[in-house]
């Protein structure tokens, strides 16, 4: 295993996943996946509850093993993912820190600088000494999502990441994503479409196991595929 | 070096975590095992502390074998964050076995001195 951080700072990759197939009793929950994120690019993954998000993203990220899945980046097979350094992290929706460790040593074990992640969110820098379970769910929501966002790697998956962030935080954070797919890909999926699909650059739908690239006109498409009311 | 030093300061994160539980089991056995050694009196009852015997390492191994699989059901959201440095479980819980099991032989070793 080559411990080389080869991926930050050199240039544009290309992050794709293919022949991923998951069923649960029986019931196939992923079936037909192509999925493609290249740095650069904001990626939504949308959904009904139980279509099988979450197990997709941990699948690419490789903390779910799947026989036969194909996790590529610049055509070279990388599976589990997580295992090559500088590559890409993930939030998943449980709580991401263990108990013990503050804000401020998980920052530094994840190599971010705390006080430029935390920048456009004044009350934040204040919570540094703070373990997670002390803060409010959104606060906590928001600093995984940022610690994570400025993470040295060249692509993040975001399982929900908006979940209990208050409207205000979540404009600022659209910013913070914004600004971060210059130098990475990014991956999300949520349920806060509203707030999803303007920072997207490409949405894929997962519907019945197969995962559907979107057009240009999405809301029409999210419409039609039942996701969305007219 | 860097990508190997977080992933050490992972490993000693994690095994901080389960610490607990292991040092107390370790501290149970080896005063189950050593008991008779340690409770000895001059002249009356002579018995000297066996060090590390077989029966001492396997109820360890079955001990760490135990809090592994209950770590793993109860708590198996614990390991995102080492996902994230990189960790996978089979490097975090050998990590807990070197440094779990290096100083349960070395407390077994100096009992069995102390009690020689």
């Amino acid at each position: 295993m080559g411990l080389k951080n080869e991926y930050v700072g050199s240039g544009s990759h290309v992050l794709e996943a293919d022949g991923i197939r998951v069923a649960f009793d029986g019931r196939q929950i992923l079936a037909s996946i192509y999925l493609r994120v290249q740095t650069g690019q904001i990626v939504g993954l949308l959904g009904r509850n139980g279509s099988g998000k979450s197990t997709l993203l941990q699948a690419i990220f490789g903390a779910r093993a799947v026989p036969d899945a194909s996790v590529r980046v610049d055509g070279r097979r990388v599976v589990p993912a997580f295992q090559t350094p500088g590559l890409l992290n993930y939030l998943p929706q449980a709580p991401l820190l263990p108990a013990g460790l503050t804000l401020r040593r998980a920052a530094r074990l994840l190599g971010v600088d705390p006080l430029a992640a935390s920048a456009g969110f004044p009350e934040l820098p204040a919570q540094l000494d703070c373990h997670l379970g002390e803060l409010s769910g959104g606060s906590a929501r928001l600093w995984q999502v940022l610690l994570l966002l400025h993470a040295n790697t060249a692509f993040s998956l975001f399982d929900e990441p908006f979940t209990g962030i208050m409207p205000v935080h979540v404009e600022a954070l659209g910013a913070a994503l914004q600004q971060a797919r210059q130098r990475k890909g990014l991956l999300l999926t949520d349920h806060r479409y509203a707030e999803l699909l303007p920072l997207c650059d490409v949405v894929y739908l997962l519907q019945q196991g197969r995962l559907l690239q979107l057009g240009p006109n999405f809301r029409d498409e999210l419409v039609e595929y039942g996701y969305l009311l007219a | 070096m860097a990508v190997w030093g977080t992933r050490l300061r992972g490993i000693w994160l994690f095994y901080r975590e389960v610490a607990p539980v292991l040092l107390l089991i370790s501290a149970a056995l080896l005063l189950v095992m050593q008991l008779p050694a340690m409770m000895q009196v001059a002249g009356l009852h002579e018995e000297k502390a066996s060090g590390l015997s077989a029966g001492l390492l396997l109820a360890k191994l079955l001990s760490g074998l135990a809090v592994w699989y209950l770590a793993s059901e109860m708590r198996p959201q614990r390991y995102w964050f080492y996902y994230n440095l990189g960790l996978s479980r089979a490097w975090l819980w050998g990590g807990v076995a070197v440094l779990d099991g290096s100083l349960f032989i070395a407390a077994a070793q100096v009992i069995a001195r102390l009690w020689a």
